[in-house]
């Protein structure tokens, strides 16, 4: 039985990290995973993330998997894929199925970081082929080229389904409704925004009843839900559609932890089966470690950071690191952690319904029923302002972690303040130059560049374009609101992609000036 | 065609060369390295085995090998999870019935 200082179980976003994080110190390491590539899901998330810089925040996530792949081989962390843990047993032993053999390794601490997986319900034809989980769209489109389906209804309004919807889209497919039981979306109002302006209705208070076809799904019926979330006969609505997407939740993969004794929890807050932790992931085992969704359910970001401070405690355990080294480091990374963990969509509101933002605004209620903020509503918000010239409109209307469109104003334009979950305001006296930067570095895309009066009887807005083929300049289309609906004519009057913008076009559109605060989208 | 030629993010997808396969005796054509399921895919190919008691067809579900939903018998041998396994020249795939190749 071959003996490690440390075995890091899953090569995500989390166990890489806390490998990374251990070897940097000394420790020789060593990640096992089932997958035959490492990175886990980072390489199939190809929208910019959110967050400040230390969080990568606008980077896109694959580009962020790139790097972590690059910071484990420079760090000499050994990673053996095609391998699956499936014992973890008393003492840190654990046995890994390699093709048609089992390994036994003994670890001298063991950082568990498998991760989390789909959540699904059940309904008529739920077992058709073409019902899918919303990662196995992604896996389809994003890692393998090849469209899910041609026509798609997604179930399921928090981040996944919204993001998801939006990356359907951008590989051709067209998203025919997001339905969700609950009575209001539950991801991002901006991820929400950016589907509902390209068309997509919203059905919230509804889930599907039926999903028809023989071999292969060609339709599917949703139907309104009452309070206790049972579906009101004579309100169904049917759809053409060859795929049917799941996303309602995920569930940590913390199995293993079950099995060796660990102390666990069943807490609904971070998704089910837990073991119970401490502030640094460590177990009721000592030396056994926990990190990313395993230990409850929240996104890529955290999970990095998760997974260093466990790579930075598991050092310590082994003697690689002093108790002042360890708390050193646990301190910045705690902060990085517990800024991610700010705002509406903190782990702690989970379920609570906020009228105001910390800002004292009232909260956009169509943003949170029909995915977007409506054109009364909008005004209300501190980076929506008017003035003469090109200006940038911020329509960003939920304190969310996140504030890469302040660093990337070169005029200083665009202030969050010193609390990253701050809604973003235009500085005084500021002066626009129209350069684009925080179009581009928006990861909600709820930023546009408007000149309400050209002086001729247009406006311009110059709004972020992820979609193909590319309007050409002079084409002429249909200018959508925020809800979807042609509102007026649009001329595409520039196009701008720029290497800094990565891959978000920025497409600028000449619209009858009284619809500069209404027209957010163009469909050719 | 559902393969994705020109990704506004991604670019063109990189594949590997084209090679041949059989699914239930027909030749077909699929990207070295991509997973059986995804070539399939790609040739119009939804159902990939009819489950035992009930015969209802079922396909890919999760795609990154853990529903065990769009399992096939490749090269004779039963219950292939083919949204993890990589497509060779020359592979036989066919659809699982129970846990036999169906008849065709």
């Amino acid at each position: 039985m071959k003996r490690y200082e440390l075995i890091v179980v899953g090569a995500g976003p989390s166990g890489l990290s806390a490998a990374i994080e251990a070897a940097k110190c000394g420790v020789e390491v060593i990640v096992f995973d089932e997958n035959e590539k490492p990175g886990g899901q980072l390489f199939k998330q190809i929208h910019k993330f959110f967050g400040s810089k230390e969080h990568h925040a606008k980077v896109r996530g694959f580009k962020i998997g790139e790097e972590l792949l690059r910071e484990a081989s420079d760090a000499g962390v050994e990673v053996v894929l095609n391998a699956t843990v499936t014992g973890l047993y008393q003492n840190k032993e654990i046995t890994v199925r390699i093709g048609d053999a089992i390994h036994h390794y003994k670890g001298d601490t063991i950082i568990i970081a498998t991760g989390a997986a789909e959540n699904m319900v059940t309904f008529p034809g739920w077992t058709l082929p073409g019902v899918i989980g919303a990662g196995a769209a992604q896996t389809l489109m994003n890692i393998h080229g090849i469209q899910p389906g041609k026509r798609v209804l997604m179930l399921g309004s928090g981040n996944v389904g919204l993001v998801v919807s939006f990356q359907l889209m951008q590989a051709g497919c067209e998203v025919v409704a997001v339905a969700d039981a609950a009575p209001r979306i539950g991801g991002y109002g901006v991820h929400a925004a950016k589907v509902a302006r390209t068309g997509v209705p919203f059905y919230l208070s509804h889930t599907i009843t039926k999903a028809h076809g023989t071999d292969h799904v060609t339709g599917v019926t949703i139907s309104e839900v009452d309070s206790s979330f049972k579906p009101i006969a004579g309100t169904e609505k049917y759809f053409d559609v060859d795929v049917i997407c799941i996303a309602v939740g995920l569930s940590p993969m913390s199995q293993l932890f079950k099995m060796s004794g660990c102390n666990m929890e069943d807490n609904p807050k971070k998704g089910g089966q837990v073991p119970i932790i401490d502030s640094y992931g460590e177990t009721s085992q000592k030396g056994v470690f926990a990190a990313g969704d395993v230990s409850g359910i929240e996104e890529a970001s955290s999970a990095m950071i998760e997974g260093r401070m466990a790579g930075v405690c598991a050092a310590q355990y082994l003697g690689y690191c002093t108790e002042e080294e360890k708390e050193n480091k646990l301190k910045d990374l705690e902060k990085d952690l517990d800024s991610l963990r700010q705002g509406m969509f903190a782990p702690s509101n989970r379920g609570k319904l906020i009228e105001k933002t910390d800002e004292g605004i009232d909260v956009s209620m169509s943003l949170l029923t029909k995915g977007f903020v409506s054109d009364d509503e909008i005004e209300r918000f501190p980076g929506v302002t008017h003035k003469v010239g090109v200006h940038p409109v911020m329509e960003c209307t939920q304190n969310i972690p996140c504030n890469p469109c302040q660093d990337a104003c070169p005029k200083g334009c665009i202030s969050i303040g010193e609390n990253i979950t701050n809604l973003p305001f235009v500085t005084d006296g500021s002066q626009c130059i129209n350069c684009g930067m925080c179009v581009a570095s928006c990861s909600g895309q709820a930023i546009f560049l408007v000149d309400e009066d050209c002086g001729d009887g247009y406006a311009s807005i110059t709004l972020p374009y992820e979609f193909l083929p590319l309007p050409k300049i002079g084409d002429v289309g249909s200018g959508l609101g925020r809800n979807g609906e042609r509102v007026c004519e649009a001329t595409v009057v520039n196009v701008k992609n720029l290497k800094a913008f990565d891959h978000t076009n920025l497409l600028t559109i000449k619209v009858p000036k009284e619809y500069a605060m209404k027209a957010r989208f163009f469909r050719a | 065609m559902s393969r994705i030629e020109n990704h506004p993010i991604l670019g063109e997808p990189k594949k590997g060369k084209t090679v041949s396969f059989t699914f239930d005796g027909k030749t077909m054509e699929g990207c070295e390295g991509e997973p059986i399921a995804v070539a399939l895919k790609a040739n119009g190919v939804s159902v990939h085995r009819y489950t035992q008691k009930n015969h209802s067809p079922r396909g890919i579900f999760c795609a990154i090998g853990r529903c065990t939903d769009c399992v096939m018998v490749v090269n004779g041998k039963p219950n292939i999870r083919t949204c993890v396994t990589p497509l060779e020249s020359g592979m036989t795939i066919q659809t699982q019935d129970g846990v036999a190749p169906k008849e065709v």
